[in-house]
């Protein structure tokens, strides 16, 4: 697939010396297709892109889904848009590059300013030739600049679906975050309610009372944050998504969904991103062309300027004269070095950014696999041990309640303790989808098995405590 | 080498018998007291043969006691002619020599009789118990029973205990409130050495006393009697003065510490009680003391709780107390009551004649004495209207109600789900509703009939002698005016 596109790519860049308005973006939405099976588009006020419009509001219509807000991004994202365009820059470097100079025609004219003789006229027509031999391999080295650039595009591309793919699990996880902040401000809003009322039978101290009011109204500023943020999230989300105007009414309906089942395998992770990356290829393709420009230097070092031309002349009184002209540079000062000397460094700058960039992927790599395989570890743990103890502290605290051993404050503070765990599980799940895009951005590509099981991180059951058996009388 | 230190010493006498004993002591009473037994004993060993010494020995007794009882009285000494009216009399036999305790859910201890010497075993170990339905508790106690069963002897019985440790933790027997011996006086680490898990340890000793006392673990007292290591010991006068009584209940009062949905008493509490209990059950579960009407009746009450005195209140009738720990109360300083208070570490004996009819009430009067599992750490809510916060809370706690608005008293009949193995606030049924009572109460039921200990049921009032609504007719022929309510 990656060798496909490669070649594509190859053929595109070679011969056409005219530019080729999509030339470029199709490779990129080749790659990111290929990666993560979303088209991307380049806006360029044709007729198509009216068609595009139209279908982001039909992706918006609908509520959004991580892979939907991929796709609008990869359509919309203005940052994106103004990447691609520097894929234009590149071409028109390439097609440059691919041009021989032009021919240079000079001529003059004399006029004699006594009366004596006649005008003189002289004309020649001069091409610089050292182009034709270096035509080639200047091609060559813009062409592999054009692929670079457009491998570091897709990698942006890329980037941009693993932000926005972030940024939604953020979004996603902070409106359940919010649900659970208003159930904890009702817990404490009960419980100063309850204060307040035992206040008024005169049961308790002014002391109690404001105690109690004073941690309800923290909880209400917690909560007012907590919207704040999800505001705030949802304007990141916005502009990943390039959205403005009536297009940031779209809504979302599903909660964050179950980790998968299944872990995807985690082995050979750091040879696939090696291999798959799209930076390391372009820095690859980067330290390539430097070291071709090297060579171009190097080949033309004793080349000076070899200008081929045909001259005529015609004096005053002589006959008219035709004939070649030659004008050759010698090397004799300037053989170059500078350029040399600056192209070896820079060569040897980007094999070292390469190394880095290799380096740093590994280590990455294995990081986001640690942390992608500690989150879901702890998840689990969540789920199948935490939850259910906080569960069972609640039924436990009402049984305790039922038998007038402890009163209703502990039993909202066990509640509010639940609901902090079913936090902590939501963000734990919420990090490991975040863990998981990383991961896969890392990679360069999806893990296997990215699709998304269901939803589901439920707010915390209330339990279902039996009804009474006996009606009580109450004042 | 002795030298009397106390001037109501008797003189020659006591001199003559302490040289009999080898383990004299400089302590003046002590000597005596050892003395008497092992006369005793050995008499006993020798046989019927040997009356001609025992009377002898007996005489000499008897001349000593008339001759201390010549001496001014001291209250340290009151038994001293008693011991001489039984000393040589052969161990007491039930119905013969007395007329045994009932111990309302509870048992006496048997024993067996060895050359005249009551022979008794107590086994320390673990029990599950049931303090009432509901609720079942790990505790300590003697012979699988929580207490132990209750020790039931004649003043001047030799006895010996033989005491087994199959606890986890050495252990001591003391008889508390007896005379005997230093050696035997079970205090660990002072007058023995802790009976380790897996060995047997012997007392034996005379008792030379009547009225009622104690026994108890003395070694780690605060874990081994909050854990409920506990018994009373019946001693009955060889010789009883006053009236003969048809009915002797002997109940020992206690207290724990169960939280709600634990199974085992926690030791370590020191005054927050939350069971109280007769003869370790909690009402409902206590079983009512039944008398046949016109009965002369005896309530021993003993008590080895922690913590708390408790002031037991019986309805219906005027009692005296008729005994302390220390013995018969002179009957011209018995008063009349209608509650005792029984201290920590002591016992009271009433006694009075159920000539009225009834279920009579008696309890603790202590008001959180007659509550199972009370909750100390509820709200107070009295008075409190809850409005519409119960739907706010049932919101996040679908089974939540307010309650307790109006008290506790509803609490036991609720039936709502409670912690396993807990008996929260309940009390129980009773002819006329729910008895919001529980722990330290039972009921005294008096008949015209009876059937042995067999509870009778609750009591038909005859007519006219039932509280019931007033009617308006009788409201208007008194000029009550009943008060609306604002
Ligand atoms: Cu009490």
């Amino acid at each position: 697939m990656k060798r496909a596109a490669m070649l594509s790519l190859a053929l595109l860049a070679g011969g056409c010396a005219s530019m080729q308005k999509e030339r470029g973006h199709q490779e990129v939405a080749a790659l990111v297709e290929a990666r993560t099976g979303l088209k991307t588009r380049w806006d360029q006020g044709t007729p198509e892109d009216a068609e595009v419009s139209r279908h982001l509001d039909t992706l918006l219509g609908e509520p959004l889904t991580s892979d939907r807000a991929v796709e609008v991004a990869l359509l919309n994202n203005p940052a994106l848009q103004q990447t691609y365009e520097e894929l234009g820059v590149s071409q028109a470097d390439m097609v440059q590059a691919g041009l021989l100079s032009n021919p240079v025609l000079s001529g003059s004219v004399g006029v004699p300013i006594g009366n004596l003789g006649v005008t003189e006229h002289e004309f020649s027509l001069v091409q610089e030739f050292v182009d034709i031999f270096t035509l080639p391999l200047r091609k060559r080295v813009a062409k592999e600049q054009f692929i670079a650039d457009t491998l570091r595009v897709a990698h942006e591309a890329l980037s941009t679906a693993a932000e926005v793919r972030k940024a939604f699990r953020e979004f996603q996880a902070r409106r359940q975050l919010v649900e659970l902040r208003r159930e904890v401000l009702l817990a404490a809003e009960v419980s100063a309610e309850f204060a307040a009322r035992q206040r008024e039978a005169g049961n308790i101290t002014e002391l109690e009372l404001a105690t109690e009011q004073a941690t309800a109204e923290q909880s209400r500023l917690d909560l007012s944050q907590e919207e704040l943020t999800l505001v705030e999230d949802r304007e990141h989300l916005n502009r990943l998504m390039g959205l403005w105007g009536p297009r940031i009414q779209w809504t979302l309906s599903e909660s964050l969904p179950e980790l998968p089942a299944k872990e995807a395998p985690l082995e050979h992770l750091e040879t696939t991103a090696i291999k798959q990356r799209l930076d390391i290829d372009a820095a690859r393709k980067q330290a390539s062309l430097m070291w071709n420009a090297l060579e171009l230097a190097k080949t033309t070092r004793w080349f000076g300027r070899v200008e081929v031309g045909v001259h005529t002349h015609r004096d005053s009184d002589g006959p008219r004269l035709f004939g070649p002209t030659l004008s050759l540079e010698l090397p004799i000062f300037d053989q170059r070095q500078g350029l040399i000397g600056k192209l070896e460094a820079q060569y040897r700058q980007s094999e070292r950014r390469l190394t880095e960039l290799s380096v740093n992927a590994r280590s990455e790599v294995r990081a986001a696999r640690a942390r992608l395989q500690s989150l879901r570890m702890q998840a689990e743990h969540y789920r199948t041990t935490v939850l259910p103890l906080r569960d069972k502290v609640i039924a436990q605290s009402q049984l305790q309640y039922n038998a007038m051993q402890i009163g209703l404050t502990p039993l909202l503070t066990a509640k509010k303790e639940q609901v902090e765990s079913y936090r902590g599980y939501l963000e734990t799940v919420r990090d490991y989808w975040m863990a998981r895009a990383e991961l896969e951005q890392l990679l360069g590509g999806r893990l296997p098995g990215s699709t998304e099981p269901p939803p589901s991180p439920a707010p915390p059951p209330a339990p279902a405590a039996p009804e009474h058996s006996h009606e009580h009388s109450h004042p | 080498m002795r030298e009397p230190t106390d001037p109501a010493e008797p003189l020659q006498a006591s001199d003559a018998v302490a040289s009999i004993d080898p383990s004299a002591t400089s302590e003046a009473v002590p000597v005596v007291e050892a003395a008497a037994p092992q006369g005793f004993g050995a008499l006993t060993r020798r046989g019927i043969l040997s009356t001609a010494g025992a009377a002898l020995a007996g005489g000499a007794l008897l001349l000593r006691g008339a001759r201390a009882e010549a001496q001014p009285a001291s209250p340290s000494r009151p038994e001293a002619p008693k011991r001489a009216s039984y000393a040589g009399a052969p161990p007491g036999m039930p119905h013969r020599d007395y007329q045994p305790v009932v111990v309302p859910n509870g048992t006496t201890l048997p024993w067996k009789l060895v050359d005249g010497v009551k022979v008794f075993h107590l086994v320390a170990e673990e029990v599950e118990h049931e303090f009432a339905p509901g609720l079942k508790a790990l505790c300590w106690g003697y012979n699988g029973q929580v207490h132990g069963p209750t020790i039931e002897v004649v003043e001047g019985d030799r006895v010996r205990f033989y005491v087994t440790n199959r606890l986890s933790a050495p252990t001591t027997v003391h008889w508390h409130g007896i005379l005997l011996p230093s050696g035997m006086d079970g205090v660990g680490g002072l007058n023995q050495k802790p009976i380790d898990p897996g060995e047997t340890f012997r007392y034996e000793f005379t008792f030379r006393q009547s009225g009622m006392g104690m026994y108890h673990s003395h070694h780690d007292e605060m874990t081994q009697i909050a854990m409920g290591m506990v018994g009373l010991i019946v001693i009955h006068p060889r010789h009883p003065t006053g009236p003969k009584v048809d009915k002797d209940f002997a109940l020992m009062l206690h207290e724990w510490r169960i939280d709600a949905g634990t199974r085992r008493p926690n030791p370590n509490e020191m005054t927050d009680f939350n069971m109280l209990t007769l003869n370790a059950k909690a009402f409902p579960a206590t079983a009512p003391l039944v008398v046949r009407k016109g009965e002369r009746v005896r309530i021993r009450l003993g008590n080895l709780g922690p913590m708390d005195h408790h002031p037991i209140h019986l309805h219906g009738y005027h009692f005296r107390v008729t005994e302390t720990d220390a013995g018969r109360i002179p009957e011209s300083a018995q008063w009349p009551e209608t509650t005792v208070l029984v201290p920590v570490g002591s016992t009271r004996t009433v006694e009075f004649v159920a000539d009225v009819p009834g279920d009579w009430a008696m309890h603790c009067h202590m008001t959180h004495h007659v509550m199972n599992q009370m909750g100390h750490a509820f709200p107070n809510v009295i008075g409190m209207k809850p409005g519409g916060l119960d739907a706010k809370v049932r919101k996040l706690l679908p089974g939540y109600m307010t309650m307790g608005q109006a008290g506790m008293g509803d609490m036991g009949e609720m039936g709502m789900p409670v912690p396993e193995n807990s008996i929260p606030m309940s009390g129980g049924e009773g002819k006329h509703g729910y008895i919001t009572m529980g722990g330290m109460f039972t009921v005294l039921k008096v008949r015209e009939h009876t059937n042995g200990q067999e509870d009778p049921g609750w009591y038909e009032n005859p007519p006219g002698t039932q509280a019931t609504t007033a009617t308006a007719a009788e409201l208007q022929r008194d000029g009550i005016e009943v008060p609306k309510p604002s």
